[in-house]
Order: structure tokens, then sequence, then C-alpha cells
């Protein structure tokens, strides 16, 4: 077992390769009582199409990912995953992104069983035609539900109009329409192919005993075989953003805008975290809560809320800003005027590294936003990133002036939602 | 932990002591009895409290001081608490040991600055301050629809009983927003500061006795207050013949949203067999309503029914598709009927019993919860929760079941989906 100091925070990762391939980590907390267990497989909606061998190629339905999500807590058992877990008051719960799936319980109590169990009910699909059949209702209403979400369709309506063929331009559940085509063969060849130890790994967070957890895996995954994983067909994906401009139609009283820039990423110095904790830089600089953008649009009474996130994908990053605003298009001029000045003065860059070393301090003590953090480094960058602190106080201006430089600030896609007329 | 409560005169302190937290929280409550009309002006004060101080002139300034203090948070909220509104403002800020010497203190101040050194002239907020907010107001108070979810059980309430605190919208009312000028906004600051309750609390690893000097030095309090009305509401009699009322919207999903009052519980009832009972019948994924309405019928993705003790109802609330929805509502009654039998295994209450052992365990864990419990405790006559817990454990079937016995499905709401495909 690796241990490693997570450097400023008093605390350490615990990290473990099994010989079939799956990574464990593990934050133990001394003062808390809860704990959170996450048990994840990178496989998530970006993955359309793939070939297990040279001669064969699947293509399930869409949001196949999903479904197979809700269909694990299905048992033959008949022991409902549900029910277990509450008999100890525990929470499980479980959800499917675009580049991951996890399954999830947390508590006070149990710890060993629940672990246990989490990971045997995992391991264990029954799929028949009559419990597949009985969950496309179920998923036709959490569609639905979306569907009438207007910030759900601003987003994918953005993620259409910056991607051309990247999968990120799918929702995640798919489409009603999809869903129905799934059959119990098509979940089980994904479960097969991306429920394997080397494409998964075990997250665990609070109060527990490490040595009894990593028993407990080895019982339970040690005798998984390793299995060579499928090769996932790529699409190429365009430099240049898909569409514009898009307008859309909804049940909005006051009217949305999202805009997308998309930065490809292959001729930029800067990789991996460092590169995305200088782009977020960047955003917080020019849109956080304390930007200058963001004193001129309330004050000029547009906009109050701003919502950004970078999205990372193979050769990519791509900026997402949304609002409601009652004025999208002087909103959106707003928006390309600052991003075509980029200014950053090195007063607010040092206050926002000093804004994000506390926030570091702040995260370690809440083991939910812990557990979101670590899950999300793992994703990102198969493994955690254990000096964050040192890398911040290391950030220089300068790299990051390099860093603007480098970005085309007009490849942007801009969407408006208005309201449907009555 | 440890909780100490201290009645200062003008207000309560309650220092939360425990050494989980790498951050102190101090949480300020005016509380007052609600009015209608004056929900839409506490929701704007407590958002231009928050746009500017006497120091820090405008948004921008007060957030770059904030991130200064190792991005101190401060935010503000306004809640309807049974038959009173309270307006709270909330600090969270790291220890000094994790930042530098005084950082705390000057965070406190900077939280009393907020709240009683206001960016007024004359006895007025300034214009283009309130202008921000009412832009602000007038767009949380349209896009109520977005979540239909919240607006099914919004229209639910009012169908119920429109005179009731129930059915009052945090969000605020056009009409009333209309009327709030620069000086009659400083009248109800003034009336807040003056003649609400106020309580703090504070979560952390502190010293009591410097705490109490610190909170004694920011926070000058003046008149003291004697509480009156009861928190708890007294819903009417339940409806003879159940009512069922309905709105269409734009939208692909329906929204079942049902209020069942609770009629004459005893305290008992209240905080112990009923909370139970509620957990059984729709608290989680394991109970009755969601194995029996989505895992068997699959007709919905997600149902729940919430207890509100305070308000005196129990709330259920779940996203159908319209063609389902004299179904659903017939295996919901059928479920509430059964409870009411008795028809639930002693299984289904040691789970329920284990659920609220854990969340009481998870309380220690979250600065949010420990306030809550505490607010509970000390405002609410809840007892401590150990107490609490030692009481839940007894609670045998008899008593859920005569619990369950009080509970009335009064008004069933239908916010229907009827999707115009038409741009």
């Amino acid at each position: 077992m690796k241990t490693i100091n997570l450097k400023g925070l008093e605390m350490n990762v615990y990290e473990e390769q099994l010989e079939n391939g799956l990574n464990v980590y593990m934050i133990p907390y001394e003062n808390k009582k809860n704990y959170f267990i996450s048990y994840a497989t990178y496989y998530g909606s970006d993955v359309v199409e793939f070939s297990p061998s040279a001669k064969e190629t699947i293509k399930p339905p869409l949001g196949i990912a999903h479904f197979l999500e809700h269909k694990m807590f299905e048992q033959e058992s008949g022991i409902d995953p549900f029910t277990f877990f509450s008999e100890s008051g525990t929470d499980s719960n479980a959800s499917t992104s675009f580049d991951s799936t996890q399954y999830i319980c947390y508590g006070t109590k149990h710890f060993g069983n629940n672990l246990r169990y989490l990971l045997s009910f995992v391991n264990s699909p029954y799929y028949t035609d009559e419990n597949v059949e009985k969950e496309k209702g179920i998923i036709a209403e959490e569609l639905n539900m979306y569907e009438d979400m207007p910030d759900f369709k601003l987003d994918m309506g953005i993620r259409e109009c910056v991607y051309k063929n990247h999968p990120r331009r799918i929702d995640i559940g798919g489409s009603v329409e999809e869903i129905y085509k799934i059959t119990k063969e098509d979940l089980y060849h994904c479960y097969e192919n991306f429920y394997v130890p080397n494409n998964m790994f075990v997250l665990i967070v609070g109060s527990f005993d490490k040595e009894e957890a990593l028993r407990i895996i080895q019982d339970e995954l040690g005798k998984k075989k390793k299995k060579t994983l499928p090769k996932i067909t790529k699409v190429k994906e365009p430099i240049k953003v898909n569409e514009k401009e898009l307008t859309m139609k909804a049940t909005v009283e006051i009217p949305k805008v999202a805009i997308g820039l998309k930065v490809p990423t292959k001729d930029l110095e800067l990789k991996d975290f460092e590169l995305d904790l200088y782009l977020s830089m960047l955003s917080t600089i020019l849109f956080g809560s304390s930007s200058a953008f963001k004193e001129r649009v309330r004050e000029s009474k547009i906009v109050n809320s701003i919502y950004t996130e970078w999205e990372k994908i193979e050769d990519f990053r791509t900026f997402y800003l949304t609002a409601s605003t009652i004025d999208p298009d002087q909103f959106i001029k707003e928006v390309k005027k600052e991003l075509s000045d980029h200014k950053v003065t090195e007063k607010d860059f040092n206050r926002i590294k000093k804004v994000w070393i506390a926030s570091e301090v702040r995260m370690i003590d809440n083991i939910d936003a812990t557990v979101s953090n670590m899950y999300d480094d793992i994703i990102k960058y198969h493994g955690i990133i254990p000096n964050k602190i040192d890398k911040i106080k290391a950030m220089k201006l300068k790299k990051l002036q390099d860093l603007i430089e480098k970005i085309d600030f007009t490849n942007i896609s801009t969407v408006k939602m208005v309201q449907k007329k009555k | 932990m440890k909780y100490v409560s201290k009645d200062l005169g003008s207000f309560g302190l309650h220092l939360i002591n425990s050494d989980k937290f790498k951050t102190i929280t101090i949480r300020v409550l005016f509380h007052t009895p609600i009015k209608k009309e004056e929900i839409t002006k506490r929701g704007v004060l407590a958002d231009i409290l928050l746009q500017s101080s006497k120091k820090y002139n405008s948004k921008r300034n007060l957030t770059i001081e904030a991130e200064e203090l190792y991005a101190a948070d401060i935010s503000t909220n306004n809640q309807r608490m049974g038959n009173y509104i309270v307006t709270s403002f909330t600090l969270q800020v790291l220890r000094d040991c994790y930042t530098e010497e005084h950082n705390l203190e000057k965070s406190i101040e900077f939280l009393s600055d907020i709240i009683f050194q206001p960016d007024v002239e004359n006895n007025a907020f300034k214009k283009e301050r309130l202008d921000i907010v009412k832009y602000n107001t007038v767009v949380s108070i349209s896009s109520l629809k977005e979540d239909a979810t919240a607006y099914s059980l919004t229209r639910m309430a009012e169908a119920y009983d429109k005179e009731s605190p129930i059915s009052y919208r945090m969000t605020g009312y056009i009409e009333d927003l209309e009327k709030i000028t620069e000086s009659n906004l400083y009248e109800t600051y003034q009336k807040m500061i003056e003649s609400d309750y106020v309580d703090i609390y504070v979560v952390g690893n502190f010293d009591n006795k410097e705490m109490t000097s610190l909170i004694k030095k920011y926070f000058k309090l003046k008149k003291i207050k004697k509480r009156k009305p009861s928190y708890y509401l007294t819903t009417k009699k339940p409806r003879t013949r159940r009512l069922f009322a309905k709105e269409t919207i734009d939208n692909t999903q329906s929204k079942l949203a049902i209020v069942c009052p609770l009629n004459k519980l005893t305290d008992y009832e209240k905080n112990y067999a009923l909370l139970l009972g509620n957990i059984i019948l729709g608290g989680g994924p394991d109970s009755k309503l969601f194995k029996e309405v989505r895992e068997k019928n699959s007709l919905c993705y997600f149902i729940h029914s919430i207890y509100n003790k305070i308000d005196n109802v129990i709330v259920i609330s779940a996203g159908i598709d319209k063609k389902n929805f004299q179904k659903t509502v017939d295996l919901i009654s059928k479920n509430i009927l059964d409870m009411k039998k008795g028809k639930f295994t002693d299984h289904d209450m040691d789970v329920a019993k284990e659920i609220y052992h854990t969340a009481r365990e998870e309380i220690e864990e979250s600065e949010n919860r420990l306030i809550a419990e505490f607010i509970g405790e000390s405002i609410l006559g809840q007892e401590p929760m150990d107490e609490r817990l030692k009481k839940i454990m007894k609670v045998n079937k008899r008593d859920i079941v005569r619990a369950c016995k009080k509970i009335s499905m009064d008004t069933v709401f239908l916010l229907e989906g009827v999707k115009d495909e038409n741009d």
C-alpha cells in the first residue's frame, strides 16, 4: 500500500493496485463518524461504439450506460440493494456521467458489510427481458423530467453547437426512443466489456479501517480477471465550433444564454492538471464573483448569476458560461468583449491563488466535498493530485499570459433561449 | 461536541463546540411572525445588505474583501419556519491557525458591518442598489415555473389553504415588489434590527469565553424581547371530501402534489411516532411509495413524502405521466390506508429506526445540521437529540398506527404537462 501525503492538508491517501489492475484510493479520517464508498468504472455515455475484437464492433442504443446503472440494482437474489443498505440506515445511490458510472453508499454503520455488499452487487448483473422492460417506464419519466428543465435543454443546445461529432453533444440518458430499443443482450455486452477490474476503482473516504477495507476489496475483487479493454471508436472532432449561433424556444419568461469557447489543446505547452489550473484561473479572473465583468453586468441590470465550467475531453477544453438575462444580445456582446480583451492583472491573480489555497483546506474538512474532488481527479487524471496547494502556489502570471496568447477567443458558440410565443 | 446556550438579554448566543471542523461558522438569525405582504421586502432587504456596506461600497469590493479574508464565505437566506419568517446571515471562515492572526475577528467585524453598517444615506437605501435587487427578484419570481416540482407544491398549497402561511411564496410577489421604495425598505430594516428576535449560533473549535466577548463586541443589540406566538402551525380541520385541483403547463411530465394535514397529533406522535411512520411511507428508496409506485408499477422516477412537523402536514410529490394520474393517486391512497391498518412489518420499523439513528450520528458531521438541531432544541422546544433517539427506539407499531390514523389526504394537485410542440 502506497502512502501519499496530501501536502498542506494534514491528510494521507492510501493507494493500492490489485494484480488485476483495479485501483483503490482510501482517505481515512480520525475525527469523523461517517464514511463514503464509491465503486466506479471509467464507462459513461462517451462510449457510443466499441470493438471487443478486430472482427466485432458493437453500437448499442444511446443511453445504455445510464440504463445499465439503473439495472445494476436488480439482483437475482431478489434482495433490493436499497433495502440492504437501509437496514443499517445507510444511504445508497448511483450516477452516470459522460465519462464514468459510480455506485455509492454512505452512512455511519456496518462499514465492512456495506463495502462487501456494494462490491458484490455491482459484480452481479442480472438482466432479464422482463426486468429490462419494466425499467423503461421509469427511465422515460426520468428523461421527461430533464426534458422539462430549461437549463438542461440549454446545456444540450450549447453542446450541440460546440461539438460536431463528439458524444458530448448527446444526452447522457439517450432518448425515450433509443432506450425503448435496449435489450438484455445489449446490457450484458456493455457490462462484460467495461465493468472489468482494470477499468474500475474503489474510493473510500471517512471513518473506516484501511486494512480491513483492503482485505475486503481483495477478497471480493481480487479474483476478478483482468481483461483487454475493447477499442472505443473515436470520432474526429474539428478544431472549429460546429455552429456559431442558435436560438431555442422554451417555456421561460426570462431568456437564457449559453456561450461555449472551444480550445484545442494539442499545441499547448501546459498539460493535464496544470493546464486546467491555468484555464480555471483565466475564467475566474474574467468572470468570477469578484471580476470587473460581473460588476459591470450586475450594475447594468442585465444579469445577476453566472455559471461557468470547463470541460475536459481528449484534445480539447471547452469553457461554458450560462446565465438568465433580460437582454441576451447585450449580454452576449459583453461576454465577447471580455473574452477578446482578456485582461489579467497580478493583483487579481494573486488574490485568486489565496482563495484557492483556502478552499483546498476547507474542502478537506467536508467528506462530501472531498469525495467529489478526489473522484473528479481520478476520472480526469487517473489518480489523485497530492500537492495541489504547492502547484497553486507555484503558478506564474507569465505562464497564464503565454497561454492566453495561444487561445483563439473567437472560436465560440452562442445559444439564446427565448420564450415560446403563446 | 458541547453545546452551551446563553441568554444575553437582547439575543440568544448558542455555542456549539466541536473539534471536527477547520472552519468557524457563525449564523445570525432574525425572526419575526410572518406576514404575507412583508415577505418580498424581507427578501429584498437580505439581498441588498449583501450588495454593499458603508465601508465597501459595491458588491465587487465586498466580494474582494471576503476573498482577502481567506475566502470568508458570507451568505444570506430567507426562510419560513412555521408561523415565523427567519432572515439569516452566515459567515464561514477558516480558523486563524490556517490563515493568520486576527483573521477570524476581522471576519466577524466584516459580518457585523454588513448587518449593522448598511450602505444608506438620509434614512434610505440607495436607488441604484435597490434597482439591482429588484431586477434579481423579478428574475427569481419569473423563473418559478422552471422548477415544475417546486411550482406544483406551491400551487397545491395555495389550493389547500391560501390563508395559511404554508401557501406563502418565499420568492415574493411582484405586486409587493413594486411598492418597495428606498425609504420604506429602510424602515423594514430598522424594524428588523430593533424588534426581531435574534439568535446567534457559532460552530467550531474555539474558546467559549473568547468567542462570547468577540460576539458581544461586534453584535450590540439593545432591546430585550420576549417571544410570543408559537412557531408551530395549526392546520384547519381536514376537508370531508378530497379537493382535486389542476393546472396545465407546457411540459412533457406532469407533477403530482398532495398535502395531508395531520389531525390533532399528540406531542409524542408529532415528535416520534409519525416521524417513523413517514419514513416507512415515503421517506426514501426503501419506502412503501418508492417500491409500490416506482419499482412495482413503473409509474414515476421520483416519489417521496416529506413530514413537516412545524407545519403539521405530510406532503407527497411525484413526477408522472398524466395518463397515470388516477392510478398513482389510488396507489398512494392505498399505501396511506395500509399504514393506518398496520400493514407494515417489524422489519420496516427497524429499518426506519436505523435510518433515524444514522441521521442522528451524521448531525455532528455538518455545521448546518448542528445549527438546525440546536435551533430545534432552543427555539422549537425539541428534546435533546439523545433523549429523542432513546424515545424513537422505543416506538412500537401501535404508536405508529395511531399516529398514521390522523393523516388525511386533503388536497390533490396535478400540474398537468401538456406539451405544445408548435414553436
